[in-house]
């Protein structure tokens, strides 16, 4: 938190929103051959250096000793009238951002050059990850309603980019309209909770303290935000456009899309809801002092959260089960994890936040991954079906490997990194005792529920038999019609899966410490 | 020091990632594995000391978040070197007599390793995630093999047995987690959770106690949580029910020894009478259904629900006596029941039937088969010199000590089963030959070799139980001194 606007803790936004520039201004230029290679050359190398720095903010990497975000503001205090801060929880989640951003980029690279649209997909992207970034830099509800606008306003444009295929069109019109209602609802919300406690910054939020006996106001106001943030994180009952956006929208987006973007939703809802859920302390004696009214609907929103996580999970999971398209299943299959994810601001400890945020990092990996798969796959002329998997077992051993450590992971297998989130999570669950308990339970059978239609493809892919025949004709690309880009962006998601599943420490470490400052400070 | 028990995890999973990917020469690969594997068991035998409480053990941190400690920490005691040596045996036995799998051998032997693996490591592991991990690791190969391998209802059967395990090894997995949480250990570490479980309150304890005695009673099974198993054996292939019956029900007998029992002392003593009631209705129940099959595979899998009755019947009474019957037992049945369905399955291919009442006068065409099903059965009924009668004569002597007459509900049962193999024995051994076909050869070699090892050492362990007991009394963790 400062008062004047300094520059070096906004580098990654700048290199981030930089790169975008470029990429407009090169195709407003003229540029005419090379477009993918150049466009996507630099929204990788963007990401990839505001990642960098990210890293080196959280005190990681060559740089780490060179930068130091405003002489230690990294979790340093935040003030009552902060507008954004940069603490380590929030870092951590822009580095997720950029690994989802940086993956969907590298993977984009290997579209066929004579595709429409590189300057706009690879621009949007950029932007969207800017506003991704400011999310988790928010320190002021309105702040991080507006850096979700500018996620949401780039992604609508992303998942219609093609502008030919009617598919994406409807989905982007789905998606904008579903959108702009949510954005509706935020704000209104906002302005309650404005009414109740004479304040949107966090931190005021968190002690829950308002000038007037308002409680029941403030409580409207979560529920709109409830309704209105849970749209972007797809939690039931508003997930109904997600599976047509993810289907709808080129695969690539689709990727984005559930890997990355919609977990600003998740940050939103730790940035909202910390405060009361989990910051109860203190919260009396402030009021003592002022003679108010405090805030403590905590429980009910606690539960609250709770039951909209089992439903959200339950809900996903069983839809996932009828599905017989893959992308369609991936897609309901997203909306379960949203479940999980919930479970963690729902106990509110710092093991829960650490267990969710786990979650997000793997989820990059796993869903995104399986997403780069999906194209991937279509671009070797197979159908969308499940069914049309067959045998890729046989004709593609190593991407089909990649999958199945994709789809283990998000199923919970043991030795990947989806079984180490679901574990903490859920252990954080029975540490917290009390009735989160029955949420550790509820997760944990809907897990053994995942198991089998995620089971049901590994079957279709290893053990069905299929057509024989590689790549389609017109397919020139390196790696057996992947192309090098995609190749990489697959093998590192499935590396990735299997080593942070091993070892767990490296990340679980740092992420523990960061969930432990964000609930002390309540941003 | 070695880190043996690594060695050994090492050893098979190394020989499980070979054998799948070794096409034809995958049996050989498994062969190998399962030798290499018993020389190292073998070696943990040779140098076993009578240190307490766990030897060779290894730990390394794994994730350490304050108030989440997890070690890799690996040991043995002698509860548990039993069942891995168990586990040995009967890896090889089934190796040897499925040698001759036509239908993807590298899948089949590949799969059959990591069914053991998972046992080794459930019995090695002394940490609740790394226990967990491989308790969940067995279930996934165990799907597999009934799945792809079994009879006409395989899918069905193995959806049912993935269910039922799946849903009470949560159970399990939350127990454990509470244990671990409410008492406030320092880690997951085994001995840690013990130490601080002492402090949990008695009402804690007996819910506790409760949640794992399903979890862990599913996989035994016990009445009423057993439909699974007939369908499972039944719909089974033959090495899968000698895994299934010979090992993972053992899981479910240890598993509720060391981490329930011991864990929870006070819990259990006021849970017993629960444990009482549900030990005798699966005797009761295991016997009464046993007697109304016609079935040898079925028949042989309801009297597996009754020899685990006993096994919780011993586990129940508490005693140094009883845990030591209780353990002994699992062993005696591990091997016995691994040969009966080795039997039952060669009656199936002689014959090309498994119904009792059909077959008969099998033993002047197959001598060979004749002579195992009756050393088996009579293993199985519990005749002196063979395997079984030591453990059951132990676990009936330790429940006369506790409860008196009420023995006599088992001793009645053990008296009705014995008949009912006799029986058993007479319609399909002996008399005229019945429904066999023209030409009955008898086992191959390979069948004859499995079953061979089985029964020699069903007789050895007959003769000698005092080699077992010597290691399982020399387990003072998992065997605390009761009142």
């Amino acid at each position: 938190m400062t008062t004047s606007l300094p520059i070096g803790p906004f580098a990654p936004e700048l290199v981030v929103l930089a790169g975008a520039l470029v990429i407009f201004a090169l195709d407003a230029a003229g540029v005419r051959r090379w477009r993918i290679e150049a466009f996507g050359g630099i929204a990788a190398a963007a990401t990839a250096l505001a990642l960098v720095l990210v890293t080196a903010d959280l005190g990681f990497g060559p740089l780490a000793a060179l930068r130091t975000i405003g002489a230690g503001t990294v979790d340093g205090p935040v003030g009552p009238t902060a507008l954004y801060a940069f603490t380590s929880l929030g870092l951590i989640f822009q580095a997720i951002f950029l690994l989802s951003a940086l993956l969907v980029a590298l993977a984009s690279l290997s579209r066929r050059s004579d595709e429409p649209g590189a300057s706009i997909f690879f621009g949007l992207l950029l932007t969207a990850t800017l506003g991704m970034l400011l999310t988790a830099a928010a320190a002021d509800l309105i702040f991080l309603l507006l850096a979700i606008e500018v996620t949401g306003i780039s992604t609508y444009l992303l998942v219609g980019y093609t502008r030919r295929d009617p598919r994406g069109l409807e989905a982007a019109m789905k998606f904008y309209i579903v959108g702009a209602l949510s954005t509706a609802l935020s704000f209104f919300g906002a302005s309650l909770l404005f009414g109740a406690f004479g304040s949107t910054n966090f931190v005021v939020l968190g002690q829950g303290t308002g000038p007037a006996p308002y409680p029941y106001l403030a409580l409207a106001g979560y529920a709109l935000l409830i309704a209105g943030i849970g749209f972007k994180l797809t939690l039931v009952p508003f997930h109904m456009w997600a599976v047509d956006v993810y289907d709808g929208a080129p695969t690539d987006v689709s990727a984005f899309l559930a890997g990355g973007s919609k977990k600003i939703g998740l940050f939103g809802f730790f940035l909202v809801f910390a405060g009361p859920v989990a910051l109860t302390a203190g919260r009396s004696v402030a009021c003592a002092a002022n003679g108010c009214t405090p805030f403590d609907f905590g429980p009910t929103i606690a539960l609250t959260l709770g039951v909209v996580a089992v439903v959200t999970m339950t809900v996903g999971n069983v839809l996932a089960l009828l599905q017989r398209e893959m992308k369609r299943m991936l897609a309901y299959s997203s909306i379960s994890q949203a479940g999980y994810m919930l479970i963690g601001i729902a106990i509110g400890t710092a093991p829960a936040i650490a267990g969710a945020t786990l979650q997000v990092f793997g989820h990059v990996f796993m869903k995104a991954g399986a997403f780069l798969v999906v194209a991937a796959v279509a671009g070797l002329g197979v159908g969308p079906l499940i069914d049309d998997w067959a045998g890729l077992g046989r004709r593609r051993p190593v991407l089909a490997v990649a999958f199945a450590l994709m789809l283990l992971s998000l199923a919970g297998i043991p030795l990947t990194i989806g079984f180490v989130s679901k574990f903490v999570l859920f252990s954080s669950a029975v540490q917290a005792q009390g009735w989160f308990v029955v949420l550790a339970i509820a997760g944990l059978l809907n897990s053994a529920l995942s198991v089998f239609y995620y089971a049901r493809v590994l079957k279709v892919v290893f053990l069905d038999a299929g057509p024989a025949g590689g790549a389609p004709a017109g397919n020139t690309l390196p790696v057996g019609g992947l192309g090098w880009g995609r190749a990489a962006a697959i093998g590192l998601a499935a590396v990735a899966i299997v080593a942070f599943g091993v070892d767990p420490q490296p990340v679980l470490g740092p992420i523990q410490a960061a969930a432990t400052h964000f609930l002390s400070v309540g941003v | 020091m070695l880190p043996v028990l690594s060695l050994l995890l090492a050893t098979l999973a190394a020989g499980t990632g070979v054998t799948f990917v070794a096409g034809r020469w995958a049996r050989w690969a498994a062969l190998g594995t399962s030798i290499a594997f018993l020389a190292e068991v073998a070696y943990l035998l040779a140098n076993f000391p009578t240190t307490p409480p766990f030897a060779f053990t290894e730990r390394d941190p794994w994730i350490s978040l304050g108030w989440l400690t997890i070690n890799y920490t690996v040991g043995i005691d002698g509860l548990a070197l039993v069942l891995v040596l168990l586990t040995a045996i009967l890896q090889l036995a089934t190796v040897v007599y499925t040698w001759a799998e036509t239908k993807e051998p590298g899948a089949w032997f590949g799969l059959v390793l990591l069914t053991c693996l998972g046992c080794v490591g459930v019995f090695v592991a002394l940490d609740i995630l790394l226990f967990f991990l491989f308790w969940e690791a067995v279930l996934v190969p165990m799907f597999f093999l009934i799945g792809f391998w079994g009879g006409p209802r395989r899918r069905y059967a193995a959806l049912k047995f993935f269910v039922y395990t799946h849903v009470a090894s949560i159970v399990m997995l939350v127990g454990l987690l509470a244990i671990a949480f409410y008492s406030g250990a320092p880690s997951f570490d085994y001995v840690d959770v013990v130490g601080s479980a002492a402090g949990l309150g008695a009402s804690m304890q007996v819910a506790l106690f409760v949640a794992l005695l399903f979890g862990f009673g599913v996989k035994f099974p016990i009445v009423p949580f057993h439909t699974w198993l007939p369908d499972a054996h039944v719909e089974a292939p033959t090495g899968g029910s000698v895994l299934l019956a010979g090992l993972l029900l053992k899981l479910g007998g240890y598993g509720l020894i060391r981490w329930a029992v011991v864990v929870l002392p006070t819990g259990f003593a006021h849970a017993t009478p629960l444990v009482y009631v549900i030990a005798f209705l699966s005797i009761v129940w295991g016997s009464v259904l046993s007697l109304a099959q016609r079935d040898l595979k079925r028949l042989v899998a309801y009297s597996s629900i009754n020899h685990m009755g006993i096994v919780l019947l011993a586990i129940a009474v508490g005693s140094q006596l009883g845990l030591v019957a209780a353990v002994l037992l699992m062993f005696a049945h591990g091997i016995v029941s691994g040969l009966l369905f080795m039997v039952a399955g060669s009656v199936h291919h002689a014959t090309g039937s498994r119904d009792i009442a059909s077959i008969g006068g099998l033993t002047p065409r197959t001598p060979v088969l004749a002579t195992m099903t009756m050393v088996g059965s009579l293993a199985s009924l519990g005749l002196p010199a063979l395997i079984s009668f030591p453990a059951e004569f132990a676990a009936l002597l330790a429940t006369w000590e506790r409860v008196q007459y009420w023995v006599l509900i088992p001793l009645v049962i053990l008296v009705v089963t014995a008949g009912f193999y006799i029986w058993m024995m007479q319609r399909i051994l002996f008399g005229p030959p019945r429904g066999l076909p023209d030409r009955t050869e008898d086992v191959p070699w390979w069948e004859g070799a499995g079953m061979g090892l089985l029964v020699a050492l069903t007789v050895l362990f007959g003769i000698l139980p005092a080699l077992l007991v010597n290691l399982i009394v020399n387990s003072p963790v998992a065997l605390p001194p009761f009142p």
